[in-house]
């Protein structure tokens, strides 16, 4: 029989494990650290603010559009703001419906069930039948290809599920980075709080989805689906792009008969806490995206700080690409601690050693994560 | 005129080296960056000046100095000396601009610099065989000391190795001039009066031997050619720029202002001998760096292999043909001089050479991507694709040489195939691939020194689109170079057409 | 009015090489505020403007007698280079079609690349890869287009290699390079010879030289020989066919304009050359026997590949490979006609197979499944392509296809079976594809997949609807005239279609019924698994050169460096140690050396003096 013995673990990670048993977080405490994370989080928060409204934008309003030109503007198309658009000087909202995809592909699993089921399809099929009734040649595509504007509307249903899960995580961060200016968040195990409470007080938000054809509304997520925030959004959302995702074309050959990609989805590990930051910015790697996007949005604190690097301004976004890792393992220890099958603090021995065997299940995965490069 | 191209450096040098200790230490610098940007105006208004169409010497001048050893102060430069005059003015300006800022005793480094600018332009620009030699010699020293005192960890052993081998070269060519002269009879050390002589061709290709051995030595010819590596592996790399940029073009000025202009019936009799020695040079060249794992040794092998078409050129003789050679001076000029400033970048940031472990370098943040840029432009060029300047010398060469030499052409163009083979393998491992983690964290590139890279790059390709631009100054002169000359391509088209079975025969079964 | 406008023809080339110079900013250095997309909007501008352009040429030329451009790029010693054009209804009609597909290929990239952030330097690589196909459709001068392959081979270089951080993306990019350069270097060798026999390099003269050329048989087999190794590289005939295969690790609008323009490049100027090829029969003969290999060996291997890209990138080898036959054949007629038929059906084929690989995420054609009824675009691409590249409905291939056989059965009639035998074995193969891709059950990989966006299902549509047009488009033209011939037309047709459709239904059975495989593999086991890794693996050929010539080359130049080190540096080393063996202390520190050296000199001096010294007194 094992002895268990809480202050030794013999994991590789059981530094790690060890520190969240203490209250720590994955990311060890620092200011630097800190200072990173919430400016980090602070020009993720309005990137995010961005890219959900112009999911829920496109969930609502482009339901179906088969030609979405200005599907990027929010139904504000001006000269300037197209001007603007074609000298790419715009958010990239490329990014969001990169994750969307990610999602979409690895799949929900209850979302999943409840596309798959004849409820949906029956809804569906009542706003498609609206959708195309003054549309002949689109009837027609129908009646030939009988599954193609479901799926779109099933994308419909992911880009409103992903929009729904950033309108809260956004204020969320912002209102973090906040807090860090009055003084409020002093530790890495702060932030950490910050989200887990924020998560838990979400929870347990009900995902609906609805669109208005020609001023009539059709439910396609009803809330008798039964989705909620935390484990029909957050969870998969942080399993399908923090921990899976798709292989970057730039880094990962697709071919078949190289076989470095594997067969099984489950085996994917190509997330935000996995990837490389050094490639940020070559060819072939969407997050550039992002990290593009987050650069302009920098407080001025953490630009500043970046700037004094040995680089400045020309590897900013690796940079940034580093301190989106450190939060995003911030928000992953506060998914993993709301996820704990015991509070993390219990006094009780078997309590804290099924904690233990739970953690050193996410360190097991976290093995070839970017985790070991920030302890 | 030109002699204040030869002196201004020489004076610079002697303002630079004396400047007092105490003064900052960016004057030295500045100093020698003003009198080369003066050499390259002034180069600039000499080929404005200069009449093309006038194949002879222009802008002559005449000091009679030691008259009695046949040793008089002569300048002129004609189509063969001014593109090199004008790529040594260009390229002393840019080894002086891509010189570390910082470097260890700033006044004797831009003082040797500047002394082995008026060297070279002197050795070209002199029309006295003993005054070249004077020059020749000059350009050593300095040379010796750059590589000796700012050079790697083993430079003694290469500078003591550079300064061994082109000793014997200076005294190889001394001995050739005071041959030709002693058995001709002449007491005058003028080109002019050299090349009218009337030896036997024994003596001739006694002289001759002297002559290619000291000149191969400088080009270098295999097998005399281990100096170079060493020499640029040890050099920094303004030195080695200049080395590859402009030193080396001294040996094949020599070959055909010497070897060529002096003993043309002993040349045209050496030809095929001479045209497969180019080949042996050109193809042992490119092999051997193919196994190279040190970038700047791959490159200093490359350059044995580009040199090696200039012997080519010389050989078959024709005015095409001379024409291609000096073009492809300039072109190789160009070319390797980018390749070193490139390397030279690339082991200053990284600290290592080695193409077996550097990687990933195009990585856009934290790589060298605006260097790895203008690394595959000057791969390319190197290698031969058209639009840059390499491929327009080397397929003026080949045009002409196979007239004269089929097999050895057709062989000498394999080269070009192998050059791509071990210039992709530098591209593929330096800088494809994913930045390791050992590379994350390289020093940030400066605009000072990508702008040296970027002006060759720039004339290597506009070269490339227009070389009118690059031969125009040759015509005359390589035209009249060999107009006395017993017409080896006359006689040769009846067999040309009988050996190009057998050439072309032999491309295929290699 | 016409004329001036003919005048400004040698503008086209220009306009993506105009483009590509222009974005480069954004490519490599990257402009700091904003994103690389409008130097992606301004090559396309550029490709409309080449493509109006063109359009507005066609009509101008059509009719007329072709018109020569000419600019003298280098004259100097009796050697004239020039850069020449012809404008004729055929390079004007390729151009437009180039342009077509480039701006096709470039609206898809659009959105197949949207997240990629070296969309610049993507597009910037288009734009040049267009402008030099461009020049090559309308080069008139040897020179010009061996300058031009040169420059596609760089292209191709950069364009694979684009996702330069990606392993096997540095060794196809590598084996793309290489090969295709071996090529031109045998086609280098050619031209110099050439520029050495004949009194210029243009077509025309070429031709004209070639009537009355007095060579030798072998001389001008062995030259042949060298000017058709670069059609053979870049065509991707066997022996150097394996890079098309890597190559498909590049982007998939690059692949769009390689597996149908790069390609047809090469063959394009071996039509160009084929005077001078016919020079010897043996030339001929030898583009027979390579495009019949490459033919029916390409054909086989496509059936064995897995990976959904490289199952049609061989077959692209193997049409390139009829088209050898015809030039072999001297039926240059028959080969344009394939080329342009399989260039635009072969596109869309593309087009298809990367949005299916931007949907699944997969490559492999056995985790893909039941993907039709929800990706109409896709599927009608995919199956237009399919139908426009074999003869099985009366498209494109179909009347070429007729066309072929008709010229062909005078002179060969065991091309047309040929002709037939990779018209049946791309119909099993595009049919296997497609029972695996869009029929059958779905799998993990293709559970959800909406189709994709309008950047990518335009340019589907727009070329199923050229495809479905061809017959139409090709009659209008005036393309599709019939010869009189033994063998009444239906026989041909007939036949065609016959082989298409047993084509079809084997592939069909193979992947529905579980029986062959497993009757084979019970059978056969070993035989079958032998067989088929040979096909899988493209004939073993990397393999088999990696253990000759690179194992021979890499093998060489290390005994060569080892030489260099010890036998010819030692030897110096050892004269240089000799002599100067007592001065060992001068060796040590640098100031001894340069006073070693500065004696040197002094000797010189005295040996100088000494020498005029005795020379007075005499």
């Amino acid at each position: 029989m094992v002895m268990y013995d809480q202050k030794v673990s013999s994991h590789p990670l059981g530094r790690v494990i060890l520190r969240m048993e203490a209250g720590g977080a994955l990311l060890p405490d620092g200011s630097d650290n800190l200072m990173e994370v919430v400016g980090v989080l602070k020009s993720y928060g309005v990137v995010l603010d961005a890219y959900w409204r112009n999911l829920l934008y496109i969930a609502d309003r482009q339901f179906l559009v088969f030609f979405p030109f200005f599907k990027y503007f929010n139904g504000k198309v001006s000269l300037p703001k197209l001007l603007d658009h074609w000298a790419h000087q715009r958010i990239n909202y490329e990014f969001s419906e990169y994750c969307m995809k990610a999602m979409l592909w690895h799949g929900a699993a209850k979302l999943d069930a409840y596309l798959d089921s004849p409820a949906f399809a029956e809804r569906a099929g009542r706003a498609i039948r609206a959708k195309i009734k003054f549309n002949p040649a689109a009837g027609l595509l129908h009646r030939l290809f009988p599954d193609f504007l479901p799926e779109w509307a099933r994308q419909s249903c992911y880009y409103s599920v992903l929009g729904q899960f950033w309108r809260v995580m956004s204020p969320m961060f912002l209102v973090l980075s906040d807090r860090y200016d009055r003084g409020e968040i002093r530790s890495i195990p702060d932030v950490v709080a910050h989200i887990k409470d924020g998560l838990v007080a979400a929870a347990n938000l009900p995902l609906t989805y609805a669109v208005d054809i020609r001023g009539e509304r059709y439910e396609l997520i009803p809330t008798e689906a039964d989705l909620h925030f935390l484990m029909d959004a957050a969870v998969p959302y942080v399993e399908a792009v923090f921990f899976r995702s798709f292989p970057f074309m730039g880094t990962v050959s697709y071919n078949a008969q190289a076989g470095q990609i594997s067969e099984n989805q489950a085996d994917f590990n190509y997330g935000a806490l996995y990837a490389d930051p050094l490639p940020i910015g070559g060819s072939g790697i969407p997050p550039t995206l992002l990290m593009q996007d987050m650069k302009q949005h920098l407080p001025e604190y953490l630009r500043e700080y970046y700037l004094g690097s040995l680089r400045g301004e020309e590897d900013m976004r690796v940079q940034i690409c580093v301190s989106f890792q450190k939060s995003m393992f911030c928000v992953t220890t506060a998914a993993i601690l709301g996820l704990a099958p015991y509070p993390i603090d219990t006094d009780r021995p078997d309590q804290q050693r099924a904690n233990r065997a739970y953690l050193e299940n996410w360190m097991d995965r976290l093995m070839h994560s970017r985790l070991p490069a920030f302890n | 005129m030109l002699s204040l191209l030869v002196w201004l450096p020489i004076l610079g040098a002697a303002v630079v080296g004396f400047w007092p200790a105490g003064a900052p230490a960016v004057w030295p610098r500045r100093i020698a960056l003003s009198v080369a940007s003066v050499g390259l105006a002034l180069s600039a208004v000499l080929a404005f000046l200069y009449n093309p169409a006038d194949g002879g010497l222009q802008f002559r001048e005449f000091v009679p100095w030691m008259t009695s050893l046949g040793l008089s102060y002569e300048l002129g430069i004609d189509g063969l000396s001014l593109p090199l005059l004008l790529l040594n003015a260009f390229l002393v300006w840019i080894a002086i601009f891509s010189s570390d800022e910082n470097v260890q005793r700033p006044r004797l480094y831009y003082g040797l610099l500047l002394l082995l600018c008026g060297g070279v332009v002197g050795a070209f620009a002199t029309q006295n065989a003993l005054l070249f030699f004077l020059f020749y010699e000059l350009e050593l020293i300095p040379l010796y000391l750059l590589i000796a005192i700012w050079g790697g960890p083993r430079r003694n052993y290469a500078a003591t190795k550079f300064l061994l081998y082109t000793a014997i070269s200076g005294i190889m060519i001394l001995a050739a001039f005071f041959g030709l002269a002693g058995l001709a009879g002449i007491a005058n050390y003028s080109y002019e009066t050299l090349a009218v002589h009337n030896l036997p061709l024994a003596t001739q290709f006694l002289l001759l031997g002297a002559v290619l051995v000291a000149f191969g030595i400088k080009i270098p010819l295999v097998p005399f050619h281990t100096w170079l590596p060493d020499a640029h592996v040890e050099a920094s790399t303004p030195v080695s720029l200049l080395l590859a940029g402009v030193l080396l073009k001294l040996g094949t000025y020599g070959l055909l202002r010497f070897g060529l202009g002096f003993f043309p019936e002993a040349w045209s009799a050496a030809a095929p001998w001479l045209a497969s020695w180019a080949v042996v040079s050109v193809l042992y060249g490119c092999m051997t760096a193919i196994a190279q794992k040190d970038m700047k040794k791959m490159v200093a092998y490359s350059s044995i292999g580009h040199m090696g078409y200039i012997l080519l050129a010389a050989a078959a003789a024709t005015p095409l043909s001379l024409l291609g050679a000096v073009a492809q001076m300039v072109s190789h000029g160009l070319i390797s001089g980018l390749l070193f400033l490139l390397v030279g970048v690339v082991y200053k940031k990284t600290g290592t050479r080695d193409i077996d472990v550097l990687c990933g370098l195009l990585a856009p943040e934290r790589g060298l991507p605006f260097i790895g840029s203008l690394m595959i432009l000057a791969v390319m060029a190197s290698a031969g694709i058209p639009s840059m300047v390499g491929f327009v010398a080397e397929f003026i060469i080949f045009r002409a040489s196979y007239a004269v030499f089929p097999v050895q052409t057709l062989l000498c163009i394999l080269g070009t195939g192998l050059t791509a083979v071990y210039l992709l393998i530098l591209i593929n491992r330096a800088f494809f691939g994913r930045l390791p983690a050992q590379f994350a964290n390289l020093p940030q590139v400066r605009w000072s020194e990508r702008l040296p890279g970027l002006a060759i790059a720039l004339l290597v390709v506009f070269l490339g689109l227009q070389p009118q631009w690059l031969v125009r100054w040759s015509e005359a002169t390589t035209a009249a170079l060999v107009a006395g000359r017993p017409a080896l391509a006359g006689a040769l088209p009846a067999q040309a057409e009988r050996i190009d079975t057998v050439a072309v025969r032999r491309a295929h079964t290699p | 009015m016409t004329e001036s406008l003919l005048l400004t023809s040698w503008w086209v080339p220009f306009y993506g090489l105009a483009g590509a110079v222009l974005t480069l900013p954004w490519a490599t250095v990257g402009v700091r505020s904003g994103g690389p997309r409008p130097a992606a909007y301004f090559n396309m501008l550029m490709t409309v403007l080449a493509l109006v352009h063109g359009l507005t040429l066609l009509p101008a030329v059509w009719g007329r007698l072709p018109l020569q451009l000419e600019y003298t790029w280098l004259e100097t010693q009796g050697m004239r280079l020039a850069l020449e054009l012809e404008v004729s209804p055929v390079t004007i009609g390729a151009v437009v079609v180039i342009a077509f597909l480039s701006l096709c290929a470039q609206i898809y990239a659009l959105g197949y690349m949207e997240k990629d952030w070296a969309l610049a330097r993507f597009f910037a690589l288009l734009g040049f890869f267009e402008g030099a196909i461009c020049g090559l459709a309308m080069s008139n001068n040897l020179l010009l287009s061996y300058a031009l392959l040169e420059m596609l081979t760089l292209s191709t270089y950069l364009l694979v290699g684009f996702w330069y951080a990606q392993p096997l993306v540095v060794t196809a990019a590598r084996d793309a390079f290489l090969t295709k350069r071996v090529g031109d270097l045998l086609l280098l060798m050619g031209v110099v010879v050439l520029a050495n026999l004949a009194p210029s390099l243009n077509f025309q003269d070429l031709a004209i030289w070639a009537e009355t050329a007095n060579l030798s048989p072998l001389s001008a087999t062995l030259l042949g020989l060298a000017l058709i190794a670069g059609p053979i590289g870049k065509c991707a005939q066997i022996p150097l066919h394996f890079w098309l295969d890597e190559a498909m690790e590049g982007p998939n609008p690059a692949s769009i304009m390689r597996n149908s323009l790069v390609v047809a490049c090469g063959a394009y100027v071996l039509i160009k050359m084929q005077p001078v090829l016919a020079l010897s029969p043996w030339v001929l003969g030898a583009l027979l026997v390579v495009g019949t290999a490459t033919a029916i060996g390409a054909s086989c291997v496509a059936l064995a590949q897995i990976d959904i890209k490289r199952a049609l990138s061989h077959s692209t080898s193997a049409y390139l490979g009829l088209v050898f036959v015809a030039v072999g054949l001297e039926q240059n007629e028959v080969a344009l006609l394939l080329l342009l038929t399989h260039a635009v059906a072969k596109a869309l084929l593309f087009m298809s197979v990367g949005a299916v690989i931007l949907i699944t995420s997969t490559q492999d054609v056995t985790e893909m499944g039941g993907l039709w009824s929800r990706l109409p675009a896709t599927t009608t691409a995919f199956v237009v392509g399919g139908a426009a590249s074999v003869s099985l409905l009366p498209l494109g291939t179909f009347w070429a296809s007729i066309y072929a056989s008709e010229r062909l059965w005078p002179w060969a009639p065991w091309a047309i079976g040929v002709l037939l035998l990779v018209n049946g074995l791309t119909a099993l193969n595009l049919t296997r594809v497609y029972c695996r891709v869009f029929l059958g059950p779905r799998q993990a990989k293709t559970r959800r997949a909406p189709e994709i966006a309008w950047p990518m299902s335009v340019p589907m549509l727009s070329l199923s609807i050229i495809n479905i047009l061809s017959p139409v488009i090709l009659h209008e033209l005036g393309l599709l005239t019939s010869v009189e011939g033994p063998v009444p037309t239906w026989v041909f047709g007939g036949s065609l279609v016959a082989s298409s459709l047993a084509g079809c239904l084997v592939g069909w059975w193979i992947t529905h019924e579980k029986l062959p495989t497993a009757w084979v593999h019970a059978s056969f086991a070993q035989t079958w698994r032998v067989a088929h890794d040979f096909l899988a693996y493209d004939l073993y050929i990397e393999r088999f050169y990696r253990q000759t010539i690179v194992v021979w080359v890499a093998g060489t130049s290390s005994l060569m460096a080892k030489f260099d080190r010890h036998l010819v540096d030692g030897v110096v080393n050892m004269i240089g140690v000799a002599t100067i063996a007592g001065g060992e202390g001068l060796k040590r520190s640098a100031p001894g050396q340069a006073q070693a050296y500065l004696l040197t000199i002094l000797l010189g001096v005295i040996v100088v003096c000494a020498y005029q010294l005795t020379t007075m007194l005499r």
